[in-house]
């Protein structure tokens, strides 16, 4: 028995000392540690030894076992590092590409209404769409523009009869709404319309989002407040902006909003027509005409409305120039953004 | 708007530099459109002498000109037939850049040194003029630059005019703007000077309004007039603001116009019948030419000015050829009217003819400014034409309405505006305008605005000029105070939202397409002559017939989208769009506007991932299958489900490759492949797979509710059945009837292999399915399972005509 365990003890320090690669470390294991390894089968003849040599042959068995353990591990190790040391060919190339498959992308319009609509609906405005196919009552009359108005002559319309017509603004949903709700109103309406205008900065079609509040007391001063707002989230809180007076006959007083050029930051550059500033949207205090078409009081309520052009603002935003790319649908385009 | 810097000093004493006054003019609501300098790179462009003109040896149509500049004597050659001896013109020398791109070199023309150019208007960008070299026979003396001769140095400026401000359609208009934010004086050419006495009883001539819709009609006489070319700086500024000048006469009458703002006609007294002036409607019918050369017909809304036997002008549009001003006119009559601006927009639409003219009085035409501009159109007729005035003239002013007093409130002003001014402050800046204010009480000023300020007609109209001589950006920025509310749920938005995100995330891009398409895309569907997507909404004035309907269908779009990316190299393509399709009503107005979801998928399975991980299958109608599963599970669209054997297959699906999605209210939508017929229709020569759900019928379905069930106790056993069935068995519908047999113990059962090939027997195909076995109450053990397992087996045999797979 004494003997076994020491003839198993230097066989196993040699195969150890032999033991050079990591194919070897299992069988090794197998062949003097395992569950039917022949130092397993001595364990279990220890019971038939005499009683007296028990003991002692019990220590030697377990010293050898431990000791061969040590040394397995030892080598084991050894073998394990050296391995990461010899740059042996590793089993993955970690320069190929990870797996993954590619989310599809928004469109950029879509991606800018959205970011419009967010700001504003952060400010509590509500959101509503209304119908691309419009009566002329509400993209004209209801707006304070007459039949035979000049600013008809601002909207290039698409006509599909005498009183039906592709909308060319979104302000419709202005009278739209009133009409069916009492103030305090905060609404925005996205929505696509439509001008027969096609050209290298004009397409037939594009995306507004149109903006009223009204309720008692609203003043020309909180249009700039909540404007100033939008623009300092959209772009950047430095961004310069300036109002100037305008006209459109649903709004008194009417201004054009331009921010500070985003692509020269006001120096003046091609973009800009070296003027330093960017005209970014029409705005203006509701007209008491389109009040009182809608059954409001004007010495009760007042109320500011303004509305932006999608695409114009993608365009400064990401830099694109050229307003046809939008309905390509080009891939190429349209996974950039 | 346009005008040129120069042009508006004539008015007012401005020293700001061109681009100042551009901002302070935007600033003031007029917006500087452009600003240009002209004619400041014509350094080597010179006045000359031609000394003399000889035959160029070996060239008929050319001639040798011997020209003086200043000291200089050079030798041009020149093609123009009015180059002769003596005459002063233009000449550009070697150096000399023309319209800022051609070059004047020296050299040799048909074998003749030339030493430089003789220009006409046209060579230098001056007019279209191009008949011969200028003619600048009022000078003396050759050498000088002829940008300086010319007085042609100057600033052109363009304003994009709003309609509510007619005021500003004339050089005064502007410089009386200027005049108010400068702080300089306004002055006119008629100051100091008073207008002759009116509709004195000697007039030899009469004027007749009958229509209310000419509110005043002024006219004067001039006899002894000699039509001639203008002079030189009238022509300049015409041309300047691109006007052509014709003969002195008419050139006069654009030129106040454009000083003024006051259209002005002449017509040629001997050609007016019984001189007389009738303003009246035409009769129906009636006809006449214009001074375009077009013959007009006219009806009974068109405001006409007729002698005593007819029409002579277009009123406020254009006058008639018959009585147009000629070569052997001697007597003018001069018109200087007020027209209705909506009776002129109508006729200018009706007859299709935009003129300066109806430009002016579409937006109106300030009622006084009549006398005025016909006493300073007389006055240069006398200068430049030769002209006798007749004295006395006839002002009719029957039809002019006084501007009327506005009580403007200072409470409304300061809460409409959002800020404290005083009355006075108010009063002051509405004089600066030339407005005329009276203070009645503490809160209350009476405002009457000057005549020519017709667009301030309500207390609102005057707030805004307070806010605009205030200057916009003076007012603070505040936050209005409104109470708290929350927006409905609008749940459309929500579906939208949760579609887009569940496409993007399955890879698709979203497109955006016109909503105008070309009716011919229902033929290159192949819809049938009574398909109700045939129904469309026509467009009266499309753009072009390709663009001439609103879409029924967004189907077409996508597919030349997809037609437009295999052309530029990416034939692998994912595309969704989420838009409307119109459909018309029968009892209504307006279309059915209904949102659809459409896709198309063609190409590689995963387009824009390494093909080493992914490989370079191709997808197929599986894929699209695959996208409609994942919107169904993840919005939760529990009572949807597919119809595999759909009754009516659309014409633009290839036949056995297309299904249904159907709900309790109708069907959602269809998928399948499109037909190749189709596809080469749109020029597409692969494989495109599409969806197309209709959102209206999505959102009407009951979603499921989110709803937490217990974590199994229990582990599960898998148990595979291999059955052979016949080719024509749907694999699906076996696992189907696993799934609804109606045993408490199997969980789920899924396909895991369908096979066909060699070692199978021709007709039939192996189908392998995976069953999930699991109890909530005990670990199963494996004859429980074996039992249900067996009974599993028995009823696909018998249900399917299979048979087990013999291994």
């Amino acid at each position: 028995m004494e003997e076994a365990l020491l003839r198993l003890k230097s066989e196993a320090e040699a195969d150890l000392a032999s033991l050079n690669s990591t194919q070897g470390i299992e069988p090794f294991r197998v062949k003097y540690l395992g569950r039917k390894s022949e130092f397993s089968s001595l364990m279990r003849s220890l019971g038939e030894v005499s009683p007296e040599d028990r003991p002692r042959l019990g220590q030697l068995a377990n010293a050898v076992k431990q000791e061969i353990e040590k040394k397995f591990i030892l080598k084991k190790e050894q073998i394990e590092e050296g391995a990461d040391d010899a740059g042996g060919i590793p089993e993955t190339d970690l320069s190929l590409p990870g797996r993954y498959v590619p989310f599809g992308k928004l469109h950029p319009v879509t991606q800018i209404m959205e970011e419009i609509c967010s700001i504003f609906e952060g400010m509590g405005f509500g959101v509503a769409e209304g119908p691309d196919v419009e009566t002329d009552f509400y993209n004209f009359e209801a707006l304070n523009i007459p039949p035979h108005h000049p600013a008809r002559d601002m909207h290039d319309t698409f006509y599909v009869n005498d009183s039906i017509l592709l909308r060319t603004h979104t302000s419709p949903m202005q009278a739209r709404i009133m009409e069916n709700q009492e103030p305090p109103l905060r609404m925005i309406a996205p929505g696509k319309v439509y001008r027969c205008d096609s050209d290298i900065t004009h397409t037939p079609m594009f995306h507004q989002v149109e903006g009223f509040l009204v309720d008692k007391k609203v003043s020309f001063s909180d249009l700039r407040g909540v404007l100033g707002v939008f623009i300092a989230r959209m772009f950047d809180e430095e961004t310069a902006i300036r109002a100037r007076p305008s006209f459109f006959p649903f709004t008194e007083p009417s201004a054009e909003i331009d921010i500070a050029c985003v692509m020269c930051r006001g120096k003046g550059c091609r973009v800009c027509k070296h003027t330093g500033w960017l005209e970014i949207l029409g705005a203006g205090m509701i007209d008491p005409e389109v009040f009182k078409m809608v059954g409001y009081d004007p010495e009760e309520y007042s109320g500011f409305a303004f509305g932006l052009g999608v695409e114009r603002i993608a365009m400064l935003k990401y830099g694109i120039n050229d307003i046809r790319l939008y309905y390509e649908n080009d891939l190429r385009f349209l996974s950039q953004f | 708007m346009k005008f040129t810097y120069n042009w508006l000093k004539q008015y007012v004493d401005l020293t700001m530099p061109a681009g100042e006054l551009s901002d302070r003019l935007t600033m003031a609501g007029l917006e500087v459109e452009a600003v240009e300098e002209i004619f400041h790179d014509l350094d080597k462009v010179k006045v000359a002498e031609i000394l003399s003109v000889s035959k160029h040896p070996n060239a008929d149509r050319l001639t040798l000109c011997e020209v003086k500049v200043g000291g200089d004597v050079f030798r041009v050659v020149c093609g123009a037939p009015n180059a002769r001896a003596g005459l002063f013109t233009a000449i550009a020398l070697p150096g000399a850049f023309l319209k800022g791109e051609m070059k004047i070199k020296k050299g040799k023309i048909r074998g003749e040194k030339s030493e430089g150019m003789l220009c006409s208007e046209r060579d230098l960008g001056i007019s279209e003029e191009h008949a011969g070299i200028m003619e600048l026979d009022w000078l003396t003396e050759s050498g000088m630059d002829l940008a300086e001769a010319l007085d042609l140095k100057d600033t052109f400026i363009e304003v994009d005019l709003t309609p509510n401000r007619p005021d500003c359609t004339s050089v005064i208009g502007i410089a009386r703007e200027a005049a108010a934010f400068s702080g300089a004086a306004l002055k006119t050419p008629l100051d100091g000077k008073s207008l002759p006495e009116m509709n004195t009883s000697d007039v030899q001539f009469s004027v007749d309004v009958l229509d209310a819709d000419c509110p005043r009609y002024a006219a004067r006489l001039l006899k002894n007039v000699t039509l001639a070319p203008s002079p030189w700086w009238l022509k300049r500024y015409l041309l300047a603001v691109g006007l052509r000048p014709i003969n002195n006469v008419v050139d006069i009458t654009n030129f106040v116009m454009m000083e003024y703002g006051q259209p002005l006609h002449a017509f040629d007294y001997s050609k007016l019948a019984g001189g007389k002036i009738i303003v009246r409607k035409a009769n129906e019918g009636e006809r006449m030419g214009t001074l375009d050369g077009t013959e007009r017909t006219l009806d009974t809304d068109m405001l006409m000015i007729c002698d005593a036997e007819k029409p002579v002008a277009v009123a406020g549009v254009m006058g008639g050829g018959n009585s147009e001003v000629s070569d052997s006119t001697t007597e003018v009559l001069l018109e200087s009217a007020c027209f209705d601006p909506v009776s002129i927009r109508r006729t200018a639409r009706k007859l299709n003819m935009g003129t300066d003219s109806s430009y002016r009085f579409e937006r109106g035409v300030d009622p006084q400014l009549a006398p005025k501009a016909l006493a300073r159109a007389v006055e240069l007729l006398v200068e430049l034409a030769g002209a006798e005035e007749v004295p006395g003239g006839i002002d009719y002013a029957d039809g002019v309405t006084l501007p009327e007093a506005i009580n403007l409130r200072v409470s409304r002003t300061n809460n409409i505006l959002g800020f404290v001014f005083t009355a006075e402050e108010i009063k002051a800046m509405l004089t600066s305008i030339e407005l005329s204010v009276v203070q009645i009480d503490e809160d209350t000023l009476e405002v009457t605005p000057a005549s020519f300020r017709i667009d301030l007609e309500r207390e609102v109209d005057l707030i805004e000029e307070v806010a605009r001589l205030k200057g916009y950006n003076e007012f603070p920025q505040t936050m209005p105070v409104v109470p708290m509310s929350t927006a409905e749920n609008d749940n459309m938005r929500i579906l939208r939202h949760d579609i887009s995100r569940i496409m993007t995330s399955s890879g698709y891009n979203e497109a955006i397409n016109y909503s105008f398409v070309s009716p011919k895309h229902f033929d290159m569907l192949g819809l049938s002559a009574d398909d109700p997507l045939r129904n469309s909404v026509t467009l009266l004035n499309p753009l072009g017939e390709d663009l001439s309907i609103m879409r029924t269908t967004l189907l077409p779009g996508l597919l030349d989208n997809v037609r437009h990316n295999i052309n530029r190299q990416s034939p692998d393509i994912l595309l969704f769009e989420i838009g409307k399709g119109f459909h018309p009503l029968p009892d209504a107005d307006q279309p059915e506007e209904k949102l659809y979801l459409t896709a198309v998928i063609s190409g590689r399975r995963n387009p824009g991932t390494v093909e080493l991980h992914y490989g370079a299958e191709k997808s197929d109608i599986l894929d699209v299958k695959g996208v409609l599963s994942r919107l169904i599970n993840e919005l939760g669209l529990e009572d949807i489900s597919f119809d595999l054997a759909p009754q009516d297959v659309k014409p633009y699906c290839e036949k056995g490759v297309s299904f249904c999605l159907v709900s309790p209210s109708g069907t959602a939508g269809e998928c399948g492949k499109m037909n190749p017929r189709v596809l080469k229709e749109f020029g597409i020569k692969q494989d495109v797979y599409y969806l197309d759900c209709d959102l209206d019928i999505l959102l009407k379905q009951k979603l499921a509710r989110k709803k937490f069930t217990p974590l199994p106790k229990y582990p599960s056993v898998k148990w595979d059945i291999a059955v052979l069935v016949p080719d024509a068995v749907r694999a699906g519908e076996i696992v189907d009837a696993v799934n609804s047999a109606g045993e408490p113990l199997i969980e789920r059962a899924e396909l895991f292999d369908v096979y066909r090939g060699d070692s199978i027997k021709e007709g039939f195909k192996s189908v392998a399915v995976t069953v999930t076995y699991r109890s909530p109450d005990q670990t199963l053990e494996d004859e429980i399972v074996g039992k249900v397992h067996k009974k599993i087996t028995d009823m696909i045999l018998t249900g399917f005509h299979g048979q087990l797979r013999e291994e």
